[in-house]
């Protein structure tokens, strides 16, 4: 199931980019979002005993179940303030299962701190697998907003590890 | 024993290892691919870790991420089922040099026996009975040509590197033979990287006879038994059954005591598979060694009470097997496996999709390993297998009556399923009356 947050998430991207619409799979649970007019139409996978989908949060203003749709207000992510930290931010993810390693040895500074401004291909952390040590880099340019794993920590593979907001 | 196992698969052999392993105190770690995150391995495991993306080569082929998953989760051994890594020699060393202990057999054996013409010719060696034929590689049109003159036709061109039937072609004369050499090279290589191919006689109606090896690191090697594997469509099994209605007591014996020497000549430690062609007169013929556990193990443990995977890993800690010492296996009863795949009955075309309702049968002597449960969606990346309904019975006659009583208590509703083919295979008089041999499915096809 996605996250409320994550739903306005992607609305807000679908509305900046322009583009026509978004279609997400994860856990079973699909999302597809249009604009404009935005529509938000969420296939819950179906439960024994239980109706074709099961809605699963129920914010005011956006319908969030089997086969309705509804058209959010601009204002939607104004009601959710929770979503306010991940809207427009960009999330560079683990292409690898590994051990995250913030600096190229435990003595030396790490690549990046949260307010460090990165360029695309900046090499932003480690991710050790079978102990060969592949640097990560920066698909975006921006500012580091967020560090999503604590140093030397197991991450698996499509795991969030930075929040960048995109320059 | 192992503390905590990473189990590189997926499915219902991910579950099955799963059961083995908590039923000795082991802890496991699954491994999922991005379209699994809601498969039933992952919910029943101790720890799961994602290791890529849907394509098995992203995930649950791809050696690194295995082999990370199982250092970031305190893994001290990995069980690779079966497919995927199961029988990759370099995957089991990789494994070993990383000080972890692989769930299988030797490298050695593996690579030994994944290699069709060295294993024809070291168990040969063994006195093993292989079919007339090349032995070794055939690497010319007329060497191949004079060959088959001398054992004579029907022969078979197989791919060296190849198995599941690919790289496979069949010649009835001279002429055949001749278009049919650089075929089967061009077809090899573009399967499996490796233009070799070899010859054999072709048997005619010949069965599907395999035994079940285990042996451990303390030098006992022993056979459980047979299975019979005649109906297959395309080579992939879709029955199983022990024992076989083919084999008398002494042929039993004969055969099993072959199977044993052919896992002697490769070193062999672990389960393994020897699988033979039975010819209509009786001869037997080895075929190649499966070096992991099989789809269709549970037709052995249903007759002989032995619990193979949980030997695994017994057998893989250096531990000595626990399978009882007796003068003879004399399996008990008769059981059988129906493969239930989300296929079309008809085309036999996959059919992925969300299971909206399940029912699975249960009652004396039914066993189900599945990985499904309503609501799941059969992703379209993976193979096709749903559920192995597995029946025992006193006997064949009793084993058929309570695979039919089950199929009609299984309900399987979302997905298309070879259900509706097992029950017309079950009524088949051919079927009946253990009249089988590897080209049953067609001949059952055609008929309609």
């Amino acid at each position: 199931m996605f996250k409320f947050q994550e739903i306005c998430e992607l609305i807000r991207l679908v509305g900046e980019s322009g583009i026509a619409a978004v279609e997400v799979e994860h856990a079973g649970s699909r999302l597809r979002i249009e604009g404009p007019p935005r529509t938000v139409i969420m296939e819950a996978p179906a439960v024994a005993g239980v109706g074709p989908a099961v809605p699963v949060t129920r914010p005011a203003s956006v319908v969030v179940s089997g086969t309705t749709s509804a058209s959010p207000s601009p204002g939607v992510s104004a009601e959710a303030p929770e979503t306010e930290d991940e809207a427009g931010l960009h999330f560079v993810t683990s292409p690898i299962v590994g051990t995250f390693y913030r600096a190229p040895s435990p003595d030396a500074d790490p690549y990046v701190k949260v307010g460090d401004s990165v360029t695309k291909g900046q090499v932003l952390c480690i991710v050790e697998a079978m102990k060969l040590m592949n640097e990560i880099e920066s698909d975006m340019s921006g500012t580091i907003v967020k560090v999503l794993s604590d140093n030397a920590q197991p991450v698996e593979f499509g795991q969030r590890l930075f929040a960048i907001r995109p320059a | 024993m192992f503390r905590r196992v990473l189990i590189a698969n997926r499915g219902e052999i991910a579950v099955r290892i799963i059961a083995a392993c908590r039923e000795l105190g082991i802890e496991t770690v699954a491994i999922h691919s991005e379209a699994d995150r809601s498969c039933l391995h992952v919910e029943l495991a101790d720890r799961a870790v994602c290791v890529g993306g849907p394509y098995p080569s992203s995930s649950y082929l791809n050696i690194t991420s295995v082999i990370a998953a199982a250092e970031i989760t305190g893994a001290d051994a990995i069980h690779p089922g079966y497919g995927f890594l199961a029988e990759n020699a370099r995957f089991a060393e990789i494994v070993a040099e990383c000080g972890l202990t692989f769930i299988g057999p030797s490298a050695a054996a593996i690579r030994l026996m994944g290699n069709k013409s060295e294993a024809r010719r070291a168990v040969q060696a063994s006195g093993v009975p292989v079919l007339p034929g090349s032995d070794g590689p055939v690497t010319g049109r007329n060497e191949a040509l004079e060959l088959a003159e001398v054992i004579g036709y029907p022969v078979i061109l197989k791919a060296s590197s190849g198995g599941g039937g690919r790289g496979m072609r069949l010649a009835a004369d001279s002429r055949e033979l001749r278009g049919a050499f650089d075929a089967a090279r061009m077809e090899a290589e573009k399967a499996f990287g490796d233009p070799t191919v070899y010859l054999e006689k072709y048997l005619v109606r010949p069965r599907h006879i395999e035994f079940q090896v285990l042996a451990d690191g303390h030098g006992r090697v022993i056979h459980l038994g047979e299975r019979e594997c005649s109906i297959q469509r395309r080579h992939q099994k879709l029955m199983e059954e022990a024992p076989s209605p083919a084999l008398t007591a002494e042929l039993r014996s004969t055969m099993g005591a072959a199977a044993i020497a052919a896992a002697r000549a490769a070193a062999y430690v672990n389960a393994g598979t020897v699988e033979f062609l039975l010819s209509a007169e009786g001869g037997f013929y080895f075929m190649e060694m499966n070096t992991r556990i099989q789809v269709e193990h549970p037709v052995t443990e249903m007759v002989t009470n032995v619990d193979l995977v949980r030997e695994q890993l017994v057998i893989a800690a250096g531990e000595r097997m626990t399978v009882p010492k007796r003068k003879s296996l004399a399996s008990n009863g008769h059981a059988i496996e129906l493969r239930i795949n989300a296929e079309d009955p008809e085309t036999f075309a996959p059919s992925p999709g969300t299971i909206r309702h399940l029912v699975l049968p249960g009652g004396p002597g039914v066993r189900v390993d599945t990985h499904l449960y309503a609501g799941y969606t059969v992703p379209p990346y993976y193979d096709s297998l749903l559920a192995k309904l597995v029946v025992h019975g006193r006997d064949r006659d009793e084993a058929i009556v309570r695979a039919r009583r089950a199929l009609d208590m299984l309900r399987i509703e979302g997905v298309k399923t070879s259900i509706s083919l097992h029950r017309k295979i079950l009524d088949e008089d051919d079927f009946q009356r253990g009249d089988l041999d590897t080209h049953f499915m067609e001949r059952f096809l055609v008929r309609g």
